[in-house]
């Protein structure tokens, strides 16, 4: 179950889906951090995956201070090649970059890590992709070394293991991982290492809230490990929150108690007749697709209205100018799988220049809460505007851990336009409250729903279903 | 009042919502420098909106469905019968943009030149639907100038017996000259079209306009 790329260093679990990992006023509740220190070849990654596997929570990230190393001069790197380079002492990493990465992951923003590469002494062309961890386990030699980190770190552990056990461990894997030499090994430890060892890293014992001796032998020591911070997250996840939303919005009609960033398409007699045959139940499948498709263009094109535009003057055929006006920014579309696939294809027939994202959420089946599954968002969304896609907004769950991802990537709230078929007045408000800035576009408000059966249908019964065929 | 002004006030020429959206794509299909790729893109796009802003104007009758819910939704339903009728050959260029709203929608074509002799336009050819003069006609040529050949168009169209009042004309740009003779001497016509321009040139082009329309489109500019 464990997807792992032993190279960098850097596990992620993504065999279950992400529960939300903000509350609901939107805002990212932080990730926790467990800090691993310990002498080189002590047993941090092993301690660290170990903990990982224990604990069987998914959407656990190990960062490695190993992506962290500062780039050599070209000195550097020749003493390097000589096994002459102290990379065991704090100046050769960058701990800013560290701090800022560790910050931005607890914040839940995504990030893109340096990758180091040992057998060239240098950070690789590539970076590596990092989004959406609610335990972060930060390990590397100095990782309870700068006081700014330390700040960040919720539980401190150091992993004390024998020296002898250390050195032997070193020399096997430098040499069948890394490509060196054992005496050169030999001597980068006794020049290095070691000194590094006792002068810098041992010291940072002190900042430890656990001490781990002999590593991952020691069962003991790392089960209460694991039941503490098993402990310590169940506190933390209490406050995320749970799809309990009806009865939080109390308009009395559709539209009251509602923010003006909800904007409806025009309720045109053709957008009625449309709507009426989505909510007939007895349509058949093929004029479903049909009218579904003709009404998400129309709410498509709606939404792109409100994007930013900028004035532009053009010379005409005749001669003559004309004052016009020209997009500001490009366009992002981002859909939410499965259904907003839907409105995808219309996006796709009226903008061609557009940038698509997408999200696969899916409901759990007991509880109803939306579980991250998938995101893969054009890397630079932050600068664009971003249209959302989902043709049915219920509880509104699912369309708040769309835009919660969108923000985490950089992107800004009034950068948002959610374009949607139809919408719950609850769900309206749920979304409203949590994102005052992002802006909806419907073309039905429908508040005629059953409450039972308000997590997950509308008007529409299941929207995916109708669509794709997948009712029964 | 100017011209334009009044065009504008019409209670039967109806506009399209006026966002900087639509003039950005307005813009487009404007300038003189847009490659013709983009050119057909763009007015198929803002055709796609005059059609569906035109059948606004078809009837509805209300109607009860039940949702999948188990709930009643009051709705409405299509009512009347259409056919849309292009006049050749620009018009045509509209065709597409209504069939991807109604399939299978009848569609007339009528050819309407200027006799080189009276320098009035004249019926060439017209293939209609059998039965139009029970249906709702959608009347497409995309740029409306002086209104000549929509004017023929229409008098065709009520000689095979479609009543004046279930013809909706629609086209991209009008001048207002154009747009206001045709409401006065039909006056239970409605004209739909995406932007009201200024007036028209010596060669009856319309101002700023966008050149010919049908060069452009289908390709034949010198």
């Amino acid at each position: 179950m464990a997807a792992r790329n032993q190279q960098t260093s850097t596990l992620m679990l993504k065999s279950a889906g992400r529960p939300p990992w903000y509350a609901p006023d939107g805002k990212n509740l932080p990730a926790y951090v467990v800090g691993i220190a310990g002498g080189s070849a002590s047993g941090k990654t092993s301690v660290a995956r170990r903990i990982v596997e224990s604990m069987n929570v998914p959407w656990v990230v190990i960062l490695s201070m190993d992506s962290f190393y500062r780039r050599l001069t070209p000195e550097e790197s020749k003493r390097a090649f000589e096994n002459n380079h102290d990379f065991d002492h704090p100046l050769s990493y960058d701990f800013e970059s560290a701090l800022r990465a560790l910050s931005d992951l607890k914040q839940g923003k995504a990030v893109h890590i340096p990758q180091y590469d040992f057998s060239t002494h240098s950070p690789s062309s590539q970076s590596q992709y990092l989004y959406g961890a609610s335990v972060i386990i930060f390990e590397g030699i100095f990782a309870l070394y700068d006081p700014a980190i330390l700040q960040m770190v919720d539980v401190k552990i150091f992993v004390d293991t024998d020296s002898d056990i250390c050195l032997a461990r070193r020399i096997k894997r430098d040499v069948a991982e890394r490509g060196r030499d054992p005496l050169g090994v030999l001597q980068q430890y006794d020049r290095f290492v070691k000194p590094a060892y006792d002068g810098f890293v041992r010291p940072t014992m002190s900042n430890a809230d656990v001490i781990i001796p002999r590593g991952l032998d020691n069962q003991v020591a790392i089960d209460l490990m694991i039941q503490h911070i098993k402990r310590q997250l169940d506190e933390h996840n209490a406050t995320i929150m749970r799809p309990v939303l009806v009865g939080q919005y109390d308009g009395s009609s559709a539209q009251d108690g509602l923010a003006p960033t909800l904007v409806t398409v025009p309720q045109t007699s053709q957008v009625r007749a449309m709507q009426t045959i989505l909510c007939d139940r007895s349509t058949p499948r093929g004029d479903f697709i049909f009218y579904s498709d003709r009404l998400s263009r129309l709410v498509i094109e709606h939404g792109l209205s409100l994007l930013p535009l900028k004035k532009r003057t053009v010379q005409t055929p005749t001669g003559l100018s004309y004052e016009g006006y020209e997009m500001e920014a490009e366009v992002t579309g981002v859909t939410v799988l499965r259904a907003g696939g839907v409105m995808e294809k219309a996006l796709r027939s009226v903008a061609r220049t557009a940038h698509y994202g997408k999200i696969l959420i899916v409901g759990d089946p007991a509880t109803h809460e939306p579980r991250l599954h998938y995101a893969k968002l054009p890397p630079s969304i932050e600068r664009h505007q971003v249209l959302l896609m989902d043709p049915t907004i219920v509880s509104g769950a699912n369309a708040m851990m769309a835009i919660r991802i969108c923000l985490d990537h950089g992107v800004s709230e009034g950068s948002i336009v959610f374009v949607s078929l139809l919408a719950t007045p609850q769900g309206v408000h749920a979304i409203q409250t949590a994102f005052p800035l992002v802006r909806l576009v419907v073309a039905l408000l429908d508040s005629r729903i059953g409450k039972d059966d308000l997590l997950v249908k509308s008007g529409y019964g299941v929207f995916g279903d109708r669509y794709f065929g997948t009712e029964c | 009042m100017s011209l334009s002004a009044q065009a504008v006030g019409h209670a039967r020429l109806h506009q399209l919502a006026q966002t900087h959206q639509l003039k950005a794509l307005m813009t487009i299909i404007r300038d003189q420098n847009t490659p013709r790729g983009d050119f057909v893109f763009y007015s198929d796009r803002v055709i796609r909106l005059l059609v569906e802003e035109g059948l606004n104007y078809l009837p509805v009758v209300n109607k009860e469905v039940i949702t999948p819910m188990g709930v009643p939704f009051q709705g409405v339903a299509f009512e009347g019968r259409i056919c849309g009728v292009s006049i050749m050959r620009a018009g045509e260029s509209m065709e597409q943009g209504l069939r991807d709203v109604c399939t299978s929608v009848r569609t007339g074509k009528v050819l309407i030149q200027r006799d080189e002799r009276t320098a009035q336009p004249k019926l060439y050819y017209s293939k209609l639907p059998k039965d139009i003069a029970n249906r709702w006609v959608l009347l497409l040529d995309p740029m409306l100038a002086t209104g000549g050949s929509a004017i023929k168009c229409i008098e065709v169209l009520l000689e095979a017996g479609v009543k004046e009042e279930r013809i909706l004309f629609i086209n991209l740009i009008c001048s207002p000259e154009g747009a206001l003779a045709m409401l006065e001497q039909f006056p239970k016509l409605q004209i739909i079209t995406a932007e009201i321009d200024e007036g028209m040139d010596q060669q009856k082009f319309i101002l700023p306009g966008l050149g010919d329309f049908g060069d452009r489109y289908f390709g034949t500019e010198d």
